[in-house]
């Protein structure tokens, strides 16, 4: 169990520049989820913490001590590869005990490690089986194996359930944060699918192109995103961004677009301070736009429904507003409204937010 | 991943390559199985019963007159008493098996270094690598003879492994760099992490090279072995082997048909037995470079 410290790195490969100047901590048996795009450089990250990449520039300390020359088994990591890297010519459960083997570990032990991680990752009938007989997924759950039958100093985790089902997914979400803290292990877990972060992490490291955008709890992620990229990347369905002018009217600073004015809450004012007029962009999730066939005190926008997704438990109501700008809303199954009808929309101001036009950095 | 099973659709064509299959099979291995078993008959045949040939156009005489014969062990017998061939034969097998050793050794690791590594130059010494086979041998024997005498490496068994090393070694390095390039670094990665040192690593993926690795020392082998070239020239005198000794059953006034054809049986029933020994590993390691998993 450890520290991490990742400061102030830089990875180039050749000319391309796949992480810049990261500085993220890592507590002793914290969850930290690396969270972003194909290729922004989590993979990168994930390695250079393994030992497995050479880092171009910057220091990673393991419990304080500087680790960039010590190689992979020094290190005491348990890492799940993105492409699982097993061993072909192993069977599942040689590939799973392998590193127990290579510690000396008595074979009472390895059998009864192997057999319980076989049976939370659900591949018990499979131990005999070899790489190629199986298919991604059930491959995907060796590579976990592989990681979580070891007691290392810190779990590096690539995408490691990308490939499975959606059912098992969630029951591997469950499992996996259930086993990270039942043995208090530092966990560095790279996804690019933000639901595993929020449900799992303790903090959010959320990456863009190579760049730190955000590191916070998953709420602070949530609600209170520094820019526009971080806020359209977490969440689902994504926040819906409307182009609008700011302007002060008797007294208040109101939202205007064509279809609304909406005044900003006094907290929010503060937040503006110099800001008071000009373009902005409002991000708003669809949680918290109400949808609703008659007008009234909170629903006072006009729109057009555009097409209505029934998904289960709730209704997306894909809305249009007057200049054909489109909004998404979360509503209940029970919404009545057909393609063309007109509705009312109406924001939950304490929620939304204010994007810069020029550079997307929040102002709240 | 996708099975190895290919799916075959019934149609007249399929049945008539079937056919056709079948039959330019039997031809192939009638064509290439009689030499041996002319050679292998001879070799037990008097000389004279050997020459007892049917005459063009009496096919229905031609099977009882080939097996006519009494059966003698004299040319065998004049091979190892006479003749010496138990050393000759026992140089052939230091040197094919000593080269193909070496090269196999050191070529496997230029190779894994040369797939795993990357410098820069690489291409340029990879490519210098394999060029040095581009000149054929007879190119090259007569200033390599020069060298070699001028080492006083002419007429000694470490001369002509060192000559078949030469000429095996590139060869090694390239077929090889292709069996390791095939293996992911990422296996040898996720070893790191499991623990094992860099050399440890290597021999984690040792066994997925092995078919490969198997295949290509034997193929050494028989380069060495059936060399004449080199052993006529290099391996004279001191360092004879079975071709170069063969050849010298071959005189002015007396061509020993008998026992040439048994110095021929000699010569090719150790690689026939290494073939069937190996025959597993060879197809694996010979069709692995082929495909990408
Ligand atoms: N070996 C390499 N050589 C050159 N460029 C590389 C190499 N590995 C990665 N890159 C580049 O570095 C950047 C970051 O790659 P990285 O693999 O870290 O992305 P990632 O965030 O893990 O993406 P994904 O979600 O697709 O796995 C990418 O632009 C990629 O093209
Ligand atoms: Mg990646």
């Amino acid at each position: 169990m450890a520290e991490i410290n990742i400061d102030r790195v830089w990875k180039y490969y050749g000319k391309t520049v796949a992480v810049r100047d990261l500085t993220l901590n890592c507590a002793d048996g914290e969850f930290l989820s690396v969270l972003g795009p194909s290729g922004c450089g989590k993979s990168s990250t994930l390695r250079m913490l393994a030992g497995l990449e050479h880092i171009t520039a910057g220091e990673i300390r393991f419990a304080g001590k500087r680790v960039n020359d010590l190689p992979p088994k020094d290190r005491d990591i348990a890492m799940v590869f993105e492409n699982y890297a097993l061993y072909p010519h192993r069977t599942v459960y040689n590939n799973i005990a392998n590193a127990l083997r290579l510690r000396r570990m008595p074979q009472a032990e390895i059998d009864k490690r192997v057999r319980r991680a076989a049976e939370m990752l659900e591949i018990g009938h499979l131990l005999d089986r070899r790489p190629h007989e199986l298919s991604g997924g059930q491959k995907q759950r060796v590579a976990i194996g592989r990681a979580i039958v070891r007691e290392p100093q810190l779990f590096l985790f690539d995408e490691p359930i990308a490939h499975l089902d959606a059912k098992l997914r969630a029951h591997m979400r469950g499992e996996l944060k259930h086993l990270q803290r039942t043995l208090g292990t530092s966990m560095i877990y790279v996804t690019h699918d933000q639901l595993e972060a929020l449900s799992m992490a303790d903090k959010i490291a959320v990456m863009h192109n190579g760049v730190l955008q955000q590191y916070g709890t998953p709420a602070d992620i949530y609600n209170h995103p520094v820019n526009e990229w971080v806020a359209g990347f977490v969440g689902e369905p994504p926040m819906n961004f409307v182009d609008c002018e700011l302007a002060g009217a008797g007294g208040d600073i109101c939202v205007t677009h064509p279809s609304f004015s909406v005044p900003v809450t006094p907290e929010q004012r503060a937040r503006l301070s110099d800001t008071t007029a000009g373009p902005v962009r409002l991000g708003i999730r669809p949680d918290d736009v109400t949808v609703a066939m008659e007008r009234g005190p909170e629903t006072p926008i006009e729109a057009k429904v555009f097409i209505t997704e029934p998904i289960g438990g709730d209704m997306l109501v894909d809305t249009q507003l007057a200049d054909g700008r489109r909004l998404l809303v979360r509503t209940k199954p029970g919404f009545s409204g057909r393609a063309g009808d007109t509705c009312w929309l109406g924001f939950n101001t304490s929620r939304w937010h204010l994007f810069s036009s020029a550079d997307g950095r929040a102002y709240f | 991943m996708a099975s190895r099973e290919i799916v075959q659709y019934r149609s007249p064509l399929r049945t008539a390559y079937g056919i056709f299959a079948v039959v330019f099979l039997a031809a192939y291995l009638i064509w290439s199985l009689l030499p041996l078993f002319i050679m292998f008959v001879s070799s037990i045949k008097d000389l004279l019963e050997a020459f007892q040939l049917p005459a063009v156009g009496d096919w229905g005489n031609a099977i009882p007159t080939f097996f006519n014969f009494t059966p003698t062990f004299a040319h065998y017998e004049n091979l190892f008493v006479r003749e010496n061939f138990g050393v000759y034969l026992q140089n052939s097998l230091i040197a094919a098996a000593g080269s193909a050793a070496i090269s196999v050794v050191l070529g496997a690791m230029t190779a894994y270094g040369l797939s795993r590594l990357e410098f820069r130059f690489k291409k340029d010494l990879f490519f210098w690598i394999i060029s040095t086979r581009m000149a054929p041998v007879v190119a090259v024997i007569v200033p390599l003879w020069a060298i070699f005498r001028g080492l006083d490496l002419v007429g000694t068994l470490p001369g002509l492994i060192i000559a078949y090393t030469t000429f095996n070694l590139p060869f090694a390095i390239w077929i090889l760099k292709g069996f390791f390039d095939n293996v992911p670094y990422a296996i040898e990665e996720a070893a790191m992490c499991d623990g094992c040192t860099r050399l440890q690593a290597l021999r984690e993926i040792l066994p997925l090279v092995a078919p490969g690795v198997g295949a290509f020392l034997v193929l050494c082998i028989l380069f060495a072995w059936n060399d004449y070239l080199f052993a006529s020239i290099i391996g004279s005198g001191g360092a004879k082997t079975l071709p170069a000794a063969t050849r010298g059953l071959v005189q002015p006034q007396n061509i020993q048909w008998g026992s040439i054809m048994a110095a021929g049986v000699v010569t090719t029933v150790p690689m026939m037995f290494l073939g069937l020994l190996i025959r597993r590993y060879l197809v694996a390691g010979l069709t692995m470079g082929a495909v990408r998993e």
